[in-house]
């Protein structure tokens, strides 16, 4: 084993340690206030962000804009984007109802339990859907760094299983939960990694708006696994057959609709995401989950701004490296086989093996942090939503804690199985940066079958539970199957499928429920979701104890 | 496992049960709050949806978009998908939300001024 | 008018940007056309948006004043004060005219430092019609500001409103020998038809200083007192009509609350208590509010304690619509008309009614017009022709505040640039549709 392995063998391990011995304090209204509001917001604003920026966001958008240029930037928007609606729809409304997960305030609002059992199965199948892109990137980290498996296994195989059970087990046993501090701090760190990255490329005589220019005048060409071994061939130019695509132009990727469906299909996927909701429960009041979204977007747009500049570098530098063996071995005729190696690889330009392993452990906290909030979620779904209110009503803290337990190692394996067969080189082809790809069918489910029912039933007081049922049933059955028929082969469009789903869910929702009446209850949910008499009493009950504190 | 359960949320009791204080509202005052905010948001998200896809859009009918140089040389299509969004996003962010937080400044509770007012 | 100054500049800003990125600073520049267009887009969007982005950040950080700087110090009055202080165009000119806030000690005393070196006098004083209120120069030390008015050339000259030129200390009548001064010109102050006091100049020299000069500055020195009176009569009798308006609480409305609370005081206590503070809520802010405008989100927590309080005596016979737009609540309107109409639509419209109805207050802001839109709907009994008339004509019954109260004012306050329409059958319930002028 190379001792950058060794490296990122202990890396794993005090990050696993570090975020099982930090215990989860429990943030309570006052500790927001006396740490300062501000303070308070910031700090639950990188903790979201932390939970959000994956292996998809972390590698998979410098390798997307390494593939293809302009038109791959627009993952990076769209994740980013997709916390507007949240901001404008979501963040304060959800506080203040002050459920505690996704199913858990669709069932109460509505007052239904067959909603909160959809709910569950929808919110299980996004989150197996971001898990599996995780797992993917986490075997291709292990598979560049440590390079060898374990127990006999291929090295991508050892990364995925590491991952997914390392993890599940950590949850499992450790009672790792994820702090707000812990994931703020790893939200720092990676940012922290890229713009080390991005300084130390200008330093060495990087220029951005220069190397795009220079970029585009070339025709853009990609790393292909042919039958007589690794190729270079022309990108297809998706908006003029007749003209190369370029790095700087748009076409190399999506033809003229897709890169609409793209886009509005993240713009709408964040909102339904439930590791990330859950989170906005840690904020004291509406208002700060509010403020706590706008610091979100400006964090993110920091981190991608600097992602896209990177997958840009990596084009740029990659070539005029010198050719070392590592480098060759990665590369054809200077293009990375991999794009997900993009990141890494320039890593190990700047900072040697060292800056390889603080690269690779940037990769890994985003994948762990990303993949914890997840089996989190998961596991609470079931325990809180499923076991305790519907398999054993009178279950005991004990047999409840074990359902979630094993409803972590379950999805998990699920996860991995789906995983494994995943391997990059066999789908770069089809699919160009594969993690990022992936991440967006998780992004099209919530979009498509959550955000329209959680945003509607928000916002409209006419919502029923039957209205809500027969919305994410049209929205995950239309998203699913156009999803399998673009695999199959129809392609385009159908992979992005938010962009008809979700109007349809929308439309379903609203027709259905003009049928039946409201919930009976509305008007009192109205004022939980929308009244801050609640928060503005906490509001002053801090106020006055920190002015009591102060002694004023 | 036992996020269920221990991960404790401030707020998430059933709020009926709490004791009422000085603060609340009417079924009225929350229903014009609700539907000014939602007149807010969807104008804001009205603005949103028309610069992130009028970004792609305008490549489709102005070549200017894709092959004009900015003063570094880098086209305006590119400089707002690899930057300029992000900052429209954040503004656009604190603008709504600064209208949304002194929308429910205005429209729920009472002035500060005349709440703690002392003898009146 | 700052808004509007402020989106020209934001709009002339933006086309200054829209030119520099099409044009300048890019490689091939954008055609002409193509960036007119670019720019009536981007101008469209910023005309339309900016009422919510300037209000919105705006409002929100200034808030109600804090109640701890009034407590300490005093800020709270100083704001109403000034707020008090309306915003005709001659009173913002006078600020540098000190006389121009009346004939006191304070503005004579800063008068005559200014006047002093303009007439090329030794001394100045001014005096009213009993004592000098200002004295500037050699001599001070017995012509002080507060002694009576001492001279007999002084008396005359309040008694006759004619102008006097003494050419010799004896003149002057000063009794007192070692006085420096031996010549002056002294000026009646009138306010219309009579003197107020008098504008005294000397010289220690028996060349007195010119007649005219200091006629001509005493003319000045007149307008600006006749300003400063008229000004206080306005102030005086819109004030006036204002306090009488928020003493005018219906007494029936506080007797009925009452009743309501007690009612509930043994069945709801909580409900009973949260009343209360809205009842003490509607007296602070009927009693405290000051000046002629407030932002129409002071006038509508107003307007929302008042319907809670006749809610929770009506029940269910009683429903309320607000229909506001975010745009409108940081836009100043006059004080105390949109509560009397939503009073008039509870009273009149659903209080007779068995069944009761709804009453619906809807704002709205046109940023192009700059007009803002207030309509008070009922659905309750409504009225025919011939009460309307009289409604319009005649003023509230007792305890309420009538239409042609409201008029009125308006009228006072913004002349012809208003509007209210009001609709009424019987039945069929009445509408008050206000439109008044951005302030």
């Amino acid at each position: 084993m190379t001792a950058e392995g060794v490296l990122l063998i202990v890396a794993m391990v005090v990050t696993l340690l570090f975020a099982a011995l930090v215990r989860p304090r429990r943030a309570s209204t006052l500790d927001f206030y006396l740490a300062g509001q501000r303070i308070g917001v910031v700090t639950n604003a990188f903790a979201i962000c932390g939970d959000y920026f994956s292996a998809a966001s972390f590698l998979g958008v410098a390798a997307a804009v390494y593939v293809s240029g302009l038109d791959g930037v627009w993952y990076a928007t769209g994740f980013a984007a997709g916390f507007v609606p949240v901001l404008l729809f979501v963040a304060a409304p959800l506080r203040r109802f002050g459920e505690f997960s996704i199913p858990d305030f669709l069932g109460r609002r509505l007052e239904s339990e067959r909603v909160r059992l959809l709910a569950v199965a929808v919110v299980e199948l996004i989150i197996l859907s971001y898990l599996v892109p995780q797992a993917v990137g986490s075997g291709i980290v292990w598979d560049l760094l440590v390079g060898q498996g374990m127990f006999g296994l291929d090295a991508y195989v050892t990364g995925v299983l590491v991952s997914t059970f390392g993890i599940a087990l950590a949850v499992v046993f450790g009672g790792m939960r994820g702090t707000t501090w812990t994931q703020a701090v790893q939200f720092l760190f990676m940012l922290m990694l890229l713009g080390w990255l991005a300084g130390s490329a200008v330093v060495g005589g990087f220029r951005y708006a220069t190397a795009v220019e220079r970029l585009g005048d070339e025709p853009l060409r990609t790393s292909t696994l042919t039958p007589e071994g690794w190729r270079l061939e022309p990108v297809q130019n998706q908006l003029d057959a007749e003209a190369p695509a370029r790095f700087d132009r748009p076409g190399a990727r999506y033809d003229r609709i897709s890169l609409f469906a793209l886009v509005v299909t993240l713009v709408m996927g964040t909102a339904g995401l439930p590791h990330v909701m859950n989170r906005y429960f840690t904020s004291p009041t509406g208002r700060a989950a509010r403020m706590t979204t706008v610091w979100v977007l400006g964090a993110a747009g920091m981190f991608y701004a600097l992602a896209v500049m990177l997958g840009t570098a990596a084009r740029a530098i990659i070539p005029r490296a010198p050719s070392v063996g590592w480098l060759r071995a990665l590369t054809v005729d200077g293009v990375l086989q991999v794009p997900e190696h993009a990141l890494l690889v320039l890593g190990r330009l700047y900072g040697g093996r060292t800056g390889l392993t603080l690269l690779a452990i940037g990769a890994f906290i985003a994948v762990v942090s990303t993949i914890a909030g997840l089996l989190l979620a998961a596991a609470a779904s079931w325990g809180h939503d499923i076991y305790e209110r519907h398999l054993r009503p009178g279950a005991t803290q004990r047999q409840a804690v074990r359902a979630g337990r094993l409803a972590v190692l379950v999805v998990a394996a699920i996860s991995a199985a789906i995983a494994l067969p995943l391997e990059p080189v066999v789908l770069s082809a089809r699919f160009p940066s594969i993690v990022a790809s992936m991440v967006t069918w998780a992004f099209a489910l919530a979009g498509s079958a959550l955000t329209p029912v959680f945003v509607l039933t928000i916002w409209w007081r006419g919502m029923t539970a039957t209205g809500a049922l027969a919305g994410m049933l049209t929205g995950a059955l239309v998203a699913v199957g156009a999803f399998l028929a673009g695999l199959a082969g129809a392609g385009g469009i159908l992979l992005f499928p938010t962009v008809f789903a979700a109007p349809l869910s929308a439309l379903a929702t609203v027709l259905v429920s003009q049928r039946g009446a409201p919930p009976e209850r509305v008007e009192a949910h109205w004022m939980r979701l929308h009244g801050t008499a609640a928060d503005r009493q906490a509001e002053r009950l801090a106020e006055l104890t920190i002015r009591g504190v102060d002694g004023r | 496992m036992d996020a269920g359960r221990e991960r404790s949320y401030p707020g998430t009791t059933e709020r009926p049960n709490e004791p009422t204080f000085d603060e609340y509202d009417t079924p009225a005052e929350v229903d014009a709050a609700a539907r000014t905010l939602r007149r807010v948001a969807l104008v804001y998200f009205a603005l949103f949806l028309l610069v992130t896809l009028g970004v792609p859009a305008l490549t489709l009918v102005l070549d200017w978009w894709s092959s004009g140089g900015l003063a570094g040389g880098l086209s305006p299509n590119f400089v707002m998908a690899a930057g300029g969004l992000y900052i429209v996003f954040f503004l656009l962010a604190l603008a709504a939300a600064a209208l949304a937080n002194a929308v429910e400044d205005r429209m729920l509770g009472g002035p500060e001024a005349l709440d703690e007012d002392d003898g009146g | 008018m700052r808004g509007g100054g402020l989106l020209a500049a934001a709009l002339a800003a933006l086309w200054g940007l829209t030119y520099l990125v099409t044009q300048v600073i890019v490689q091939p520049p954008l055609a002409a056309g193509r960036m007119v267009l670019a720019g009536l887009v981007l101008s469209t969007v910023l005309t339309l948006g900016y009422p919510s982005v300037l209000r919105g950040p705006r409002m929100y950080r200034r808030r109600w004043p804090p109640s701890r700087a009034r407590r300490v110090g005093q800020v709270g009055q100083t704001s109403g004060a000034a707020r008090r202080a309306e915003p005709a165009p001659i009173s913002i000119m006078g600020s540098s005219m000190p006389l121009r806030s009346g004939l006191t000690a304070e503005a004579a005393n800063r008068t005559v430092t200014l006047l002093r070196p303009m007439l090329g006098a030794d001394a100045v004083a001014i005096t009213d019609r009993q004592q000098v209120l200002a004295f500037v120069g050699p001599g001070r030390d017995h012509h002080h500001p507060g002694k009576a008015t001492i001279t007999a050339a002084t008396r005359k000259v309040l008694e006759g409103a004619r102008t006097k030129v003494l050419h010799s200390a004896g003149a002057l009548g000063c009794p007192e020998p070692s006085c420096p001064l031996s010549s002056a010109v002294i000026a009646p102050l009138h306010v219309g038809d009579s003197v107020v006091g008098a504008l005294k100049v000397y010289r220690v020299d028996e060349t007195a200083p010119s007649r005219d000069l200091v006629q001509g500055m005493a003319g000045i020195l007149s307008l600006h007192l006749e300003l400063a009176d008229m000004d206080r009569e306005r102030r005086l009798s819109a004030s006036a009509r204002l306090d009488a308006l928020r003493a005018q609480i219906n007494p029936h409305f506080l007797f009925n609350t009452l009743n309501t609370i007690a009612s509930r005081a043994r069945t709801h206590p909580e409900e009973a208590r949260q009343l209360l503070l809205r009842l003490s809520d509607f007296f602070r802010y009927s009693t405290r509010q000051q000046g002629q405008f407030a932002d129409f989100g002071q006038e509508y927590f107003f307007v929302r304690t008042y319907l809670a309080l006749e809610q929770a005596r009506f029940g269910e016979r009683l429903a309320v619509r607000y229909d506001v737009d975010p745009q409108v609540l940081g836009v100043q309107i006059p004080v105390l008309v949109v509560q009397p109409l939503v009073e008039n639509a509870v009273k009149h419209g659903l209080a007779q009614s068995v069944k009761g109805g709804t009453v619906s207050l809807k704002a709205r802001f046109d940023p192009l017009r700059r007009v803002t839109r207030i309509v008070v709907r009922d659905d309750g009994v409504g009225m025919d022709p011939a009460t309307l008339e009289s409604a319009l004509r005649h003023d509230g019954e007792m305890g309420g505040i009538g239409l042609r109260n409201i008029g009125e004012r308006l009228e006072n306050l913004f002349g012809e640039r208003y509007r209210m329409d009001l609709r009424s059958r019987p039945d069929d319930g009445t509408t008050v549709d206000l439109r008044i002028p951005l302030r």
